[in-house]
């Protein structure tokens, strides 16, 4: 079998099983900011509570983040070598300084936002969930300034057939950057919403207690997922004109591609330069979902006196609308990356040189391996995302108070 | 410059391996019959560290790729296995200890250890054959490429491998006499105390086995570094005993500390100037200047490191400060 295709199959999976879940770290760390903000403004016991809810099925969550992404950052040495020897001078540095300022104090925050309820004064203990949604967001945007790196290379000079640095600004400045760091922004809280509004649907559906706890989260989720959603709109449409600028083959036919395609083969050879049928299909149903999840605005006067609560029908509507962003999400993705195939940085590296020079047989194995693994991972995850989201926010084990006790001897009883 | 971001990458990567260490060290030690409130225990005091222990490979890594970008690609793909083992088990330990509080099942929990318990000893493996893996120089070609992946399977690396896993079992025994409850704390520094003999052990083998191989002794730039660094560790290793034997686990901890980083700067000082030692060609393999990014790159990641190492330092301080001690079985307990 062919490496390249392996490592390309390797990639697309571990990528889209990341960011099904960043998605949602992204969009719930936004909101649970809100909340617990507001508990620390106001005094009241319900943002408490629903931080603590909302809060643990965030960590929940977060797991398979950080497993897939370490996997993605190996990955491009392993399976990618090429890449990191002819590019590496310039597309390593965003990713040298997402990990360093933006991952690095992520975990490390993180860590002490679980451990530190009851423990740390609580400006603090706020503080630090700021600083971690402060550094989640500073990691999506350096990651987009790699990916939109690959997909229009500049500020860089070849020498020798390797790139180096010659303009960090023009890397911030890309046009393909900007839109696109709003879209993916706006994607995630869209998707954040949708899964906050749907949780609490189902909560009320099922009359579970806490009624006045779900139902105010319905209305968090429902107004963010309205607002989000108009934004992804806005972005996504705004995305056309600067991408079909500087990739011509990405969205069809014209003259710029053909005058494009043209100069590939006097440069590189002939061959194949237009991006798999694959990739722009899945965009038509990105934007038939992005208009779908648009509807969340009619559901929105239904707020006033609580009658999407008492119609009912609309928390089913919203129940069975929670796939769409995340499958809309990774239609965006394949739409992006297939459609600047076959390269890696568009017009600089094509796919097939950045590829390690390892066996298929070590590629392969290692394929299935991390598929199985995280997949395995991935569905866990989530069957316990759901079961604590039914066990609704009586006693959640985050934020458990400590024991009046004096027996020094941990319990189990917790969780 | 370029020795100033190598040993950044060094202090990285062997910071990970102490923190990370005592993680999997603990990870390893779930595999005893105990409790389940003391496995709980056991996990708990390396909770709130747990996160921000593992996010120095996670940067150790991104400094490898922006600083060393050529290194990059060829270290992690000519050593392949190692990498995909070490990697695999850190996935596993990562899901293990998170999620396995989650389900209320003591079955389901006793499973998730069982993960953990494998995770810890994929990753240890794998670190250790990773470095004996560059101690031994690897078939790079005149091309730049790494030859395969059959290189790594020799007794040396297996044994390096082996001894890496005895060394986080040592030392994450002697994190836990640190940190539980003073009237646990007996027979686990008891343990700890059995354990370090089994390390020094191991990391002996692995030495003889390197001395006696021509490949490490052929890639060995640096003789004397390569012969005094393992001495030293094996120093470290009986300071700890003596230590853990007189009541002193803060001094035993750093002992352990210290014999988890000490492999970093043997494979470091030891193929000093070269970063990747070629077997096949004896010009061909990779200096540490030709593996570093270029001027532009090194500079900008300079001006920004700067100003940040302290407050990456500073943060990780505060949350060793605002643990410190022994847990108490009254705090609440997460993992
Ligand atoms: C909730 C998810 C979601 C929804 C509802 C939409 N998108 Fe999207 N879209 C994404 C999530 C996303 C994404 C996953 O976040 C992508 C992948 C890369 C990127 O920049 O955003 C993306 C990519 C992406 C691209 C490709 C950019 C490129 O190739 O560089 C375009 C042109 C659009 N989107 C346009 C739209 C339009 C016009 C939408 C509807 C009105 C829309 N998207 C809805
Ligand atoms: C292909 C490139 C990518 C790589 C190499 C990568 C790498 C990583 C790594 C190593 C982590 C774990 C960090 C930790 O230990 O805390 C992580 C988490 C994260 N990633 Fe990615 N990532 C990639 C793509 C993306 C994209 C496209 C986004 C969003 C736009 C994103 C957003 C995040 C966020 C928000 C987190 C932290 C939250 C979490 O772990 O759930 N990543 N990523
Ligand atoms: C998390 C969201 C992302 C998703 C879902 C995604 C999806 C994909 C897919 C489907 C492919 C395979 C395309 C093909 O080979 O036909 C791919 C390739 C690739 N992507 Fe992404 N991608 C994401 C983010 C990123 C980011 C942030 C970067 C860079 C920092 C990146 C860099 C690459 C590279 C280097 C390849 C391999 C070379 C190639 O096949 O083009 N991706 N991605």
């Amino acid at each position: 079998m062919d490496t390249l295709l392996l490592a390309r199959l390797q990639f697309a999976t571990t990528t889209s099983i990341h960011f099904l879940f960043v998605v949602v770290t992204l969009g719930l760390v936004t909101l649970l900011v809100g909340l617990q903000t507001a508990g620390f403004l106001t005094g009241k016991p319900v943002y408490e509570r629903l931080t603590r809810f909302w809060g643990q099925l965030y960590v929940i969550n977060y797991v398979l983040g950080i497993a897939t992404g370490i996997v993605m950052e190996f990955q491009f040495g392993l399976n990618w070598s090429g890449l990191s020897r002819y590019v590496g001078n310039v597309f390593g540095a965003p990713l040298a300084i997402e990990t360093l300022v933006a991952f690095f104090l992520e975990s490390t925050f993180l860590g002490m936002w679980i451990f530190g309820w009851h423990r740390l004064r609580r400006g603090v203990h706020l503080a630090l969930l700021w600083g971690v949604a402060l550094t989640a967001y500073a990691s999506a945007f350096w990651i987009m300034v790699a990916n939109s790196w690959l997909q229009h290379p500049v500020g860089y000079e070849l020498r020798d057939g390797v790139a180096h640095l010659t303009d960090f600004g023009a890397l911030l400045t890309n046009p393909t950057l900007g839109f696109a760091f709003g879209h993916v922004v706006a994607a995630a809280l869209l998707t954040g919403g949708m899964l906050m509004a749907a949780v609490s649907a189902w909560h009320l559906i099922r009359r579970t207690p806490d009624f006045d706890l779900f139902r105010k989260s319905l209305r968090i989720g429902l107004v963010t997922a309205a607002l989000a959603v108009t934004l992804v709109q806005g972005f996504g449409f705004a995305q056309f004109g600067p991408v079909g600028q500087v990739q011509p083959t990405k969205f069809g036919a014209g003259p710029e591609r053909d005058a494009l395609v043209a100069e590939w083969t006097a440069r590189f050879g002939p061959g194949d330069y237009t991006p798999p049928a694959l990739a722009n299909v899945g965009l038509g149903f990105m934007i038939l979902i992005g208009f779908t999840l648009g509807c969340v605005w009619l559901l929105l006067p239904l707020v006033w006196r609580d009658w999407v609560i008492r119609l009912r029908f609309p928390l089913w509507l919203i129940l069975l609308a929670v796939p769409l962003p995340f499958v809309a999400v990774i239609l965006g993705w394949i739409a992006r990356e297939v459609g600047r195939q076959p390269w890696v940085a568009y017009g600089l590296l094509p796919t097939g040189q950045a590829v390690s020079p390892v066996g298929p047989g070590v590629m392969l194995t290692s394929l299935i391996g991390f598929s199985l693994l995280l997949g395995t991972l991935a569905v866990t995850n989530w069957v316990l995302l759901v079961r604590h989201a039914a066990r609704g926010a009586h006693d959640p084990a985050l934020g458990r108070p400590p024991e009046p006790e004096t027996d020094p001897r941990p319990r189990t009883v917790f969780a | 410059m370029e020795l100033a971001w190598y040993a950044l990458l060094g202090l990285f990567f062997a910071t990970y391996l102490v923190l990370g260490g005592y993680d999997y060290g603990v990870g390893l030690l779930l595999a005893r019959r105990d409790s389940p409130a003391a496995r709980r225990a056991a996990l708990n005091a390396v909770g709130p560290f747990f996160l921000g222990n593992e996010v120095w490979l996670v940067a150790a890594v991104g400094i490898l790729f922006g600083a060393f970008p050529t290194l990059e690609g060829e270290l992690l793909s000519g050593l392949y296995p190692a990498v995909i083992g070490a990697l695999a088990g850190v996935v596993l330990v990562t899901a293990g200890v998170q999620l396995r509080s989650r389900p209320t099942a003591e079955w389901a929990r006793a499973g998730w250890d069982r993960v953990v318990v494998a995770g810890s000893a994929l990753a240890a493996l794998g670190w250790g054959a990773l470095l004996a893996g560059l101690l031994q120089g690897v078939p790079l070609r005149a091309d730049g490429h790494v030859d395969g992946v059959t290189h790594l399977f020799t007794p040396f690396v297996a044994a390096a491998g082996l001894a890496m896993v005895a060394l986080v079992a040592a030392h994450g025994a002697t994190f836990l006499t640190l940190r539980l409850p003073a009237a646990d704390a007996a027979p686990v520094a008891r343990l700890a105390r059995r354990l370090v003999p089994v390390a020094v052990t191991a990391v002996g083998a692995a030495t003889v086995l390197g001395l006696l191989s021509d490949r490490v002794r052929g890639a060995a730039q640096q003789p004397l570094a390569a012969v005094l660094l393992p001495l030293l560790l094996v120093a470290a290793l009986l300071v700890a005993r003596t230590a853990l034997g007189r009541g002193r686990p803060g001094l035993a901890f750093a002992a352990t500390s210290a014999a988890l980083a000490l492999p970093v700067a043997l494979v470091g000082a030891a193929l000093w100037p070269w970063a990747l030692v070629s077997t096949v060609e004896p010009a061909g393999g990779l200096t540490v200047a030709d593996a570093a990014a270029s001027g532009p790159t090194l500079r900008l990641l300079g001006w920004l490191a700067l100003p940040l190492l302290p407050a990456l330092l500073g943060f990780q301080a505060m949350c060793w400060w605002v643990f410190r001690g022994r847990i108490d079985g009254r705090a609440p307990v997460y993992w």
